[in-house]
């Protein structure tokens, strides 16, 4: 991983004037699923483009389909018709290895229930990712101490997540989504388990992750405030951006 | 860290169930090696059997007599040391039917000859050798019913009916595992003086003693050959396919307590199923998650089967560590003063330990085989919407 308190390229693009590329491009994407013999189509030919170093935020009712586009987006799950290209590459021609893999050298997740596993420190389960990659042990403990430093728990390393505050929970989280340096962020309701206060913090977070290591976030959320901080808000209804 | 250790730390997520499956390992291990004890102790007189000893019997059965003539004629042939002779005389001390020991009856002037393992204080051997009357008995049966030298005891004899009185005469010990130390030895010809007419003269088998355990199997054959033109014919083995057939005898039982063992054994791996089963279906958002930030579905059963792994080892290891002092240092000692003539040597075999820590580490993975798929093959999506 690169010192992920470098400044990375797209910042001096900012820096020097030249417009953001475009990272994520969805076209005539839909999505739908079986209920027994019934169709349930949530996606519908959808088309969009995302630039690096955006931050977005998805927002709409309860099952509009932004949870469903956040896991297109991620790798998680395939289109059931249309391209998804990310930083050139076609997810939807890509094996689900091939997608795992991808997803871990690409992508960093959010979850709501930051989703620590309990008998883990905060060092571990930052450290967790980097197991998938060739890296020393000693080079992986010491990226996952930079990752929390970033994130403003070094001090709390060795703790388990039990020992742990919510927003701690959530900003650990943030260091394991971090630690491989994805270039996408995906966060699926950061704040939703949050009280305000905790929920402003991992907020002003993931905006310093965008501005100062121009990481594209994008993240689905039910909550304006969270929205408000987003640079772009998109929204869903019915499977489709309105 | 790495994906084992992280296995192992796995293993402390939910103690209190790890703990009650480990000791439910344990206890079927340690029943596992009980039974196994059992058996191989059983077996063990046949292990120990000497090897320069040639047991001849009645060509049908051995519960057919040979005529004590028979002796002689062994005795006579060339690559013989020595012969000597025995009854089977089922008799029992009244009032104690259900405590069963061999009483035998033999030559006592020959028995030392084919048995000189047999150790006897010299004054008690020469009592013996002068007392038609007279008994020795093995220290474990001595201990048994608190006889000593000198004291009276009457058998009722099933065989040969009546009531016999005995004279202890000695009290054995063994130098070798090749005979057991809870059998009772008696002067042959008081039981043929009063042996009913058609059991005159009439003896139960030979054993020979041979200078080179190499001569034993040609000695068979042709002790064989030669009352092969008599009216009665023999059946001569090696000393450990003797005390094989004996055994032939309890086999129903010997297989029931094999089968018992599996058993628990399966027992065993259903508990170990069950736990592994649920700590899967906990964790089914815990996969989604590892599976999202990349882990692939040979990692996500590598931690299901890894916890098992550790599960049965410890439960194993727990199990042969209960195992090996509760059966050597308390169930053994207690058996092999008791009931030698049964289980001369009740310890827990190296082979057996080594097995239950083998089969508990095996059956783990089997009865994780299951859950470990399943988790591997958990959709992503499905997963993280799981919860609990």
């Amino acid at each position: 991983m690169n010192d992920v308190s470098a400044t990375p390229s797209s910042e001096a693009a900012k820096s020097s004037g030249r417009a953001p590329s475009t990272l994520i491009r969805l076209s005539k994407v839909g999505k739908s699923y079986y209920r027994g013999k019934e169709a349930i189509e949530v996606l519908k030919d959808l088309d969009l483009d995302m630039a690096e170093g955006a931050f977005e935020a998805l927002m709409g009712p309860s099952g509009s389909g932004k949870s469903t586009l956040l896991n297109l987006i991620a790798g998680l799950d395939n289109a059931t018709s249309g391209s998804i290209q990310i930083s050139g590459a076609e997810l939807s021609r890509m094996s689900e290895g091939e997608r795992a893999k991808w997803r871990s050298q690409n992508v960093g997740f959010i979850f709501q229930t930051y989703n620590l596993m309990p008998v883990l420190t905060a060092a571990e389960n930052v450290e967790l990712p980097l197991l998938l990659t060739p890296l020393a042990s000693s080079e992986r403990k010491k990226r996952a101490l930079t990752a929390l430093r970033v994130v403003g728990l070094e001090d709390r390393s060795g703790h388990r997540p039990d020992q742990l505050s919510g927003g701690q929970q959530q900003r650990v989280a943030i260091a394991r989504a971090i630690v491989t340096d994805p270039k996408i962020i995906v966060a699926d309701e950061p704040t939703g388990d949050l009280d305000r206060n905790s929920a402003d913090q991992i907020l002003e977070l993931l905006v310093k992750l965008n501005k100062e290591l121009n990481k594209t976030i994008v993240m689905v959320t039910h909550d304006p405030a969270a929205a408000e901080r987003a640079s772009i808000v998109r929204r869903l209804d019915k499977g489709q951006l309105t | 860290m790495n994906l084992a250790s992280i296995a192992v730390k796995n293993t402390r997520r939910n103690l209190f169930r790890t703990v009650l499956t480990v000791v439910g390992v344990a206890v079927a291990m340690l029943a596992f090696l009980l039974l196994r004890t059992v058996l191989s102790s059983w077996t063990a007189g046949v292990e120990y059997s000497a090897k320069d000893r040639v047991a001849t019997r009645h060509k049908v059965t051995f519960v057919m007599w040979l005529p004590k003539r028979y002796v002689d004629d062994v005795r006579a042939m060339d690559g013989v040391k020595a012969a000597s002779w025995f009854n089977w005389f089922g008799g029992h001390i009244v009032g104690k039917e259900d405590q069963f020991f061999a009483n035998i009856a033999t030559d006592p002037k020959s028995f030392f000859d084919v048995y000189d393992e047999v150790a006897l204080p010299a004054d008690q051997k020469q009592h013996w050798l002068e007392d038609r009357r007279g008994a020795i008995v093995g220290s474990a049966l001595a201990r048994q019913f608190g006889w000593k030298v000198g004291d009276k005891v009457t058998l009722e004899g099933t065989i040969y009916p009546g009531l016999w009185e005995f004279n202890i005469d000695g009290v054995y010990t063994a130098t070798r595992k090749s005979i057991d130390q809870s059998s009772f030895f008696f002067n042959w010809e008081y039981m043929n003086e009063g042996a009913p007419a058609p059991a005159k003269e009439q003896i139960g088998w030979i054993i020979t003693k041979v200078p080179n355990p190499a001569q034993a199997a040609g000695l068979t054959k042709r002790i064989d050959q030669l009352f092969d033109v008599r009216d009665i014919q023999t059946l001569s083995m090696s000393e450990r396919a003797l005390n094989t057939s004996f055994l032939g005898m309890i086999s129903t039982l010997l297989k029931a307590m094999e089968i018992v063992s599996v058993v628990i054994l399966l027992i065993m791996m259903l508990i170990l199923g069950n736990t592994i089963a649920m700590g899967v279906r906990e964790r089914t958002h815990e996969y989604g998650v590892l599976r999202a930030i990349g882990f692939m579905p040979k990692h996500v059963s590598s931690f299901v089967l890894g916890e098992a792994t550790c599960i049965g080892l410890f439960g194993g290891v727990a199990g042969v560590a209960l195992a090996v002092p509760l059966i050597n240092q308390g169930v053994g000692r207690f058996m092999e003063e008791n009931f030698s003539g049964f289980f001369p040597y009740f310890r827990v075999a190296t082979s057996d330990a080594l097995i239950a820590l083998g089969l508990s580490v095996v059956l783990a993975l089997v009865a994780a085989t299951i859950p470990a798929y399943q988790a591997s093959k958990l959709h992503v999506v499905d997963a993280l919407r799981r919860v609990g």
